[in-house]
């Protein structure tokens, strides 16, 4: 009550967070190296792309020292494809396209219990893929996917670098449209949730962005929350259940136990 | 649910049909005229906490002081009424806390089919809300009857629904602060 915001973590935190992104620029000006507290940042000489933390970027930016290369999914083309399989495909109907690859993935051994989750991953990830080459997409080089933070990084470079952008416009529109659908999603995803309050089941946030998240949390959090007290009584007498059932099924395996061994 | 928490101080003052099962002597002041006594067989209206204590004292050794009813609000015919569409009932006129009531009426009764029924109300009660939480004129358009039935958790939820897609806006840039 006193405390005034709300819980959970505000629209213009996430949106900090996200400055740590790298993006690629083309500085106008020269620029010795700077030793930041994020690690360093490489001498910047003209005609030269450089990967700096979007932060710096975008004040490098305002001051017209530089312009930003938007990021290979920040274009109409990738956008749409993406909002079409969304939109318009049945296997997408409740889940979000995958996100991008993890760049150790295929280096490193899979640890042994995230095995199952990774094949479903890549399963959804390589179908993805598919449906994307038949739209016509040619991405030989890189699937196009959305990164963790892309509500925040598209909305801040439209704001300051709308004109290192292609067609902004229909990006602006691309975007919004995208949010859209994938909250609706996140939304209708409210029937399976009693089964997540009392374990179980679950919706699949794979590949969900960080405010995308940010905005639904105290919605989610609140549905999950009730219909576990609404809940509680029938947990309760299962966990009773279950309790008996256990105590009688040790019983019955001490048994079996002793009967084994007269046996022998 | 804390100690300081409003919501269930004010579950605990909801009314619950008791029925005395003893005549008990100067405890007429519940029924409105004070000095009397009360007989055997009567039925008031308690507040939550003091039915459940008096029902549960019972089970200390002496006979049972006041078997507790179901209250109104989660009578049959509510039941039905939220089995048959849980989306056109007005829980707030049935009571102001309907799912926290709920929630302690079940600790006391047991009714598998009333969690049931409780559940599939408050999901689909949930998604609608949802909707008119993001849609900017969902308090004020057609939306209107059934915000107005709201319990209070359910405007919880709805208050944090909007307030989160609100800011969202703000940060956007596509809505100006107040």
């Amino acid at each position: 009550m006193a405390f005034p915001l709300p819980r959970g973590i505000t629209p213009s935190e996430i949106a900090f967070l996200a400055e740590m992104e790298t993006v690629t620029i083309v500085p106008r000006q020269r620029l010795e190296g700077l030793e930041l507290l994020g690690g360093p940042v490489e001498p910047l000489v003209p005609p030269r792309r450089a990967s700096l933390p979007l932060w710096l970027a975008l004040l490098l930016k305002r001051q017209r020292r530089a312009n930003i290369i938007p990021p290979s999914w920040l274009h109409p083309d990738p956008l749409g494809l993406i909002l079409e399989v969304e939109s318009q495909h049945q296997d997408y109907k409740n889940s979000f396209s995958p996100p991008p690859p993890l760049p150790a993935l295929g280096k490193k051994p899979i640890p042994e219990h995230n095995t199952h989750q990774m094949e479903i991953d890549t399963m959804l990830h390589r179908r993805f893929y598919l449906k994307i080459l038949q739209l016509g997409g040619d991405f030989t080089k890189e699937t196009p996917a959305l990164p963790f933070h892309w509500v925040e990084v598209g909305n801040m470079l439209l704001d300051a670098a709308s004109d290192d952008l292609v067609e902004p416009d229909q990006i602006r529109r691309l975007l919004k449209d995208l949010r859209e659908v994938r909250m609706s999603k996140m939304r209708s995803g409210v029937d399976v949730l009693d089964a997540a309050a009392t374990g179980g089941g679950g919706v699949a946030l794979t590949g969900v962005g960080a405010m995308e998240l940010g905005e639904e949390r105290g919605f989610v959090a609140g549905v999950v929350d009730n219909l576990r007290k609404i809940g509680a009584s029938k947990e309760q007498a299962r966990r009773e259940q279950l309790a008996d059932q256990r105590v009688n099924g040790e019983y019955s395996a001490t048994q079996d136990e002793e009967e084994d061994y007269m046996e022998f | 649910m804390s100690y300081y928490d409003i919501d269930s101080i004010l579950t605990d003052a909801q009314k619950l049909p008791c029925t005395f099962e003893l005549e008990v002597p100067g405890l007429g002041i519940l029924e409105g005229n004070a000095g009397e006594d009360i007989k055997a067989g009567t039925r008031i209206d308690l507040p939550l906490w003091l039915g459940e204590m008096l029902s549960i004292a019972a089970r200390i050794g002496t006979s049972r002081l006041v078997t507790l009813d179901m209250p109104e609000a989660l009578s049959e015919r509510v039941m039905n009424a939220l089995k048959a569409d849980p989306r056109t009932v007005d829980l707030r006129a049935l009571a102001p806390h309907f799912y926290h009531l709920s929630e302690r009426i079940l600790e006391i009764f047991e009714e598998e089919e009333m969690v049931d029924v409780l559940t599939d109300t408050f999901k689909r009660r949930a998604a609608e809300i949802a909707d008119h939480a993001h849609n900017s004129r969902g308090a004020v358009g057609d939306g209107v009857e059934f915000l107005r039935g709201l319990d209070e958790a359910e405007r919880q939820l709805f208050r944090a629904a909007h307030d989160r897609a609100k800011e969202m806006r703000i940060w956007a840039g596509e809505a100006k602060r107040k």
